[in-house]
């Protein structure tokens, strides 16, 4: 398979990313959609690493997945850390309902 | 016809894709961070079929075994799993519909008219030696600042959690 049929993979999940992203009210779903997104845009950069790799390295590409992988555990270690904590004072982690600043 | 690569790509493509579009539409939440699962492993043979197999193992140690463990435990302590119809898909389900395919079309017409510089790609090599040495040679910087950024995850995490007692 060439180029264009991985980057078609990844459009793709980045796509139901995206929709889980703006049509979810749960914030644990939300982060769901972000770790799909994220998971799209590492798989770019190892197929773009594979077919067309830079002129310093064949491994440019990986080397950025490896921290896209790295910054998304931590990402997700947080957002799940704040959404327990909000959990814990309000009761609920509904995206609409947590309107109020200093809850 | 098809060799055994293509095979595997078309079988991982149907994974990913059939299984995402359970956990974007799954009205469980707890299915679809089940089913969030089966999405990583099948990017993981992705990264199997791209030669990266250091990668197709973080990708399972670090998102299959760790972060997905952690979603699910997340669904777990804060969502009402018995009663799953509550709060689940908003009900701009037509606009995000629209916008999605809309996204996507747009996405797909710059792949596919995109000239890209392709190259043949050449032999499959172990990966690991080749990625340690760059991480420790000329990524040193970014390795460094991304090991400070994770003591930094870890300590704001357990702050964050022990506030409330």
């Amino acid at each position: 398979m060439g180029l264009t049929g991985y980057l078609t993979v990844s459009a793709v999940l980045f796509t139901l990313g995206l929709v889980i992203f703006i049509s979810r009210k749960n914030t644990i779903a939300i982060l769901m959609g972000v770790e799909l997104m994220l998971n799209a845009a590492a798989l770019n950069f190892v197929a773009f690493a594979r077919f067309t790799p830079s002129q310093a390295s064949q491994l440019d590409g990986q080397i950025f997945a490896v921290f896209i992988i790295l910054l998304a555990a931590a990402e997700a270690v947080v957002a799940l850390a704040i959404a327990l904590s909000v959990y814990k004072s309000l009761n609920q982690i509904g995206a609409d309902k947590l309107a109020s600043l200093k809850g | 016809m098809m060799g055994i690569p293509e095979l595997f790509f078309y079988f991982f493509t149907i994974m990913v894709i059939g299984i995402g579009l359970i956990v974007a539409f799954s009205r469980n939440l707890l299915r679809s961070a089940f089913a969030l699962f089966f999405v990583l492993f099948g990017i993981a043979g992705f990264y199997v079929l791209l030669g990266g197999d250091f990668l197709a193992v973080v990708q399972i140690m670090v998102y299959a075994g760790g972060v997905n463990v952690l979603l699910i435990f997340g669904t777990m302590l804060t969502s009402d799993i018995s009663s799953p119809k509550t709060s689940n898909l908003s009900f701009q389900g037509a606009l995000t519909f629209i916008a999605g395919v809309s996204f996507l079309i747009l996405l797909v017409l710059i792949i596919n008219t995109t000239n890209w510089p392709i190259q043949v790609p050449g032999e499959m090599a172990a990966t690991t030696k080749d990625i340690g040495r760059l991480l420790l040679k000329e990524y040193v910087l970014p390795f460094e600042i991304i090991s400070f950024l994770l003591l930094a995850a870890i300590v704001s995490s357990l702050v964050l959690v022990k506030k409330g007692d």
